[in-house]
C-alpha cells in the first residue's frame, strides 16, 4: 500500500486547524479518512465492537478538544489519532475485563451476550464459527506478546501507521520499532503455525 | 532464523508499513534473496491470520454521533455530559447481588441516548432552586406514595436515609456521619432501575457536622429498585466513576 505521506499529512493538518477553529465538519472529514483505522485498532485491542466504538468516540473527542494543541513537529495527525484511539481502547479493556470477571464469577455459566464473535458481511454462514474461533486464537496470541511488540503490531497493522510514524509517536528509534515488529511476527508465526495452511 | 539485515524490512513489508523508498529498495533486494522471499511468505501467513481480527467496518451512525457530540462541545471545553454505562444484560437479576461490584470506572464510556441524563442534569439545576424552599421538605415526607431507602455500608459508618415522594418526583436525603469529601470531590446520589444504567439524582455535600438534608428532583416516570451514593469529582459525573460507599433498596414506606 503506497504511503502518500506528504499530501495526506497536509490534508489532515488543514482539517485539524479547521477543527481548532470549531468546524465540526472537519472532524467528520477526519473521521472519513481515519475512522476505519481507528476503529480497527480499537477493535484489535478490545475485541468488542461496542467497546471499540466507545474508544473511537473518545479518541475523536479528545482530538477535537485538543486540536489547537496539535504539533506537526511531533508526528502526523494520523499517528496522533491512532495512538490516542489505542490508549482509549486500553482504558476500556481495563474496565471491561474487570466487569466481566465480576459478572462471570457472579453468574458462572450464564455469560450469554458477553462474548462477541467476529464476523463480516458476506461471509459464508457455515464458515463463521471456524473463523470466530481462529480470531480468538489470534487475539490471544497477540495479547501474549510483550507489550512493546503488541503495540507496534496494533499501530502498524490495524492502525495503518508506517514504521516511521510509530517511531516518532513512541519517541523510539526506527530500527527498534522495526525489530519489534519482526520479533512479534516471528512469535506469532511460531504460536499460530497450526492454523496456517498452504492456501492461507 | 539466521540474522539478516533485511529481515526487519521483510516484516515491515508484510505489515505494509514501509514508506515508498524503503519499499522499492526492499523489493529490489527481494528479487535476489531467497531468505527474504521465504521470510515474506512466513510473515504474510501471519498477517493473513491477523486479518481475521480486522472488523468489517465501523458501525453505521458512529460518524454522525461523533460529529453531533463535537457540535455540542467546542474545542477546549470540558467533555459533554453524555456518557454511557455499558448495559449489562443480566443486571436485572444480578443487580442486588453485585451492585457494588458493578460500579466500575466508566470515564471513557459515552452514551448514545443522553436524554435521561440530560433530564437528570436539568433536575439538578431545578434542585438548586428548590433547596431554598426548605419547607417543602416536610411535604416530601408525607403522602400515600412515599418510598424510603436506608443506604448502608459495612461496619460502622455513615448512614443515609432517603425519602422518595413519587407523586412529587422528589427525593429527600437525610445523611449523618458523612466525612467531608476530599477537595475537588463531592457525593452523588444515583437511582438504579432494574436492567438500566444508574441515573444521577444530584450531588450533595455534608456540613462540618457530617449531616446533610436536602431535596433532589427525580426524573418523572422512574421506577428505581436501588439507590446508591458514590464519591465523584466536584460537579458530579454523568455516570459513576467510583465504587459506591453506600447502597440500598427502595421499600414502600410504613
Amino acid at each position: 500500500m503506497p504511503h502518500l505521506v506528504q499530501e495526506s499529512d497536509r490534508t489532515d493538518e488543514v482539517l485539524i486547524s479547521r477543527m481548532a477553529a470549531g468546524d465540526e465538519r472537519a472532524l467528520g472529514a477526519l473521521y472519513d479518512r481515519h475512522g476505519g483505522a481507528a476503529f480497527a485498532v480499537a477493535h484489535a485491542v478490545t475485541g468488542d465492537a461496542a467497546d471499540a466504538e466507545e474508544a473511537v468516540t473518545d479518541a475523536f473527542m479528545q482530538v477535537w478538544r485538543g486540536a489547537s494543541t496539535f504539533d506537526a513537529a511531533r508526528g502526523t495527525v494520523q499517528a496522533w489519532l491512532i495512538t490516542i484511539a489505542r490508549s482509549r481502547a486500553l482504558d476500556r479493556v481495563r474496565t471491561v475485563s474487570r466487569r466481566r470477571r465480576l459478572l462471570e464469577s457472579a453468574a458462572a455459566g450464564d455469560a450469554e451476550g458477553l462474548a462477541t464473535p467476529l464476523s463480516s458481511p458476506g461471509e459464508q454462514p457455515d464458515r463463521a464459527p471456524e473463523r470466530a474461533e481462529t480470531a480468538v486464537l489470534v487475539r490471544r496470541s497477540l495479547e501474549a506478546l510483550p507489550a512493546e511488540q503488541r503495540r507496534v503490531v496494533e499501530l502498524a497493522y490495524f492502525g495503518g501507521l508506517s514504521h516511521s510514524e510509530i517511531a516518532a509517536a513512541l519517541e523510539e528509534p526506527l530500527g527498534t520499532v522495526k525489530t519489534r515488529a519482526r520479533s512479534a511476527l516471528e512469535k506469532l508465526r511460531a504460536w499460530l503455525q497450526p492454523l496456517m495452511t498452504e492456501t492461507g | 532464523m539466521t540474522e539478516h539485515r533485511w529481515l526487519d524490512d521483510a516484516a515491515a513489508w508484510a505489515l505494509g508499513t514501509l514508506d515508498e523508498a524503503e519499499r522499492a529498495a526492499f523489493e529490489a533486494h527481494l528479487a535476489d534473496c531467497e531468505l527474504c522471499r521465504s521470510a515474506v511468505q512466513e510473515y504474510g501467513a501471519v498477517t493473513r491470520l491477523l486479518d481475521r481480527m480486522k472488523p468489517a467496518a465501523p458501525p453505521p451512525g458512529l460518524r454522525e454521533r461523533i460529529v453531533a457530540e463535537a457540535a455540542r462541545t467546542r474545542p477546549g471545553a470540558s467533555p459533554s455530559a453524555g456518557r454511557r454505562w455499558v448495559s449489562l444484560a443480566m443486571a436485572a437479576t444480578l443487580a442486588a447481588i453485585v451492585l457494588g461490584s458493578l460500579w466500575v470506572r466508566e470515564r471513557q464510556a459515552r452514551r448514545r441516548g443522553e436524554d435521561a441524563l440530560a433530564a437528570a442534569d436539568r433536575s439538578l439545576l431545578d434542585t438548586r432552586a428548590a433547596l431554598a424552599e426548605r419547607d417543602s421538605l416536610l411535604a416530601t415526607f408525607a403522602g400515600p406514595d412515599v418510598r424510603t431507602a436506608t443506604l448502608v455500608t459495612t461496619g460502622a459508618g455513615p448512614a443515609v436515609r432517603l425519602f422518595w415522594n413519587r407523586s412529587m418526583s422528589r427525593i429527600v436525603i437525610a445523611a449523618s456521619g458523612l466525612p467531608t469529601a476530599p477537595a475537588g470531590r463531592t457525593y452523588q446520589l444515583w437511582g438504579i432501575a432494574q436492567g438500566s444504567n444508574p441515573v444521577s439524582l444530584g450531588t450533595f455535600d455534608p456540613g462540618t457536622d457530617g449531616r446533610a438534608t436536602l431535596a433532589l428532583n427525580v426524573p418523572p416516570g422512574m421506577d428505581f429498585a436501588l439507590a446508591a451514593v458514590s464519591e465523584e469529582p466536584a460537579g458530579g459525573s454523568p455516570q459513576p466513576t467510583t465504587t459506591p460507599i453506600l447502597a440500598g433498596a427502595w421499600r414502600a414506606s410504613e
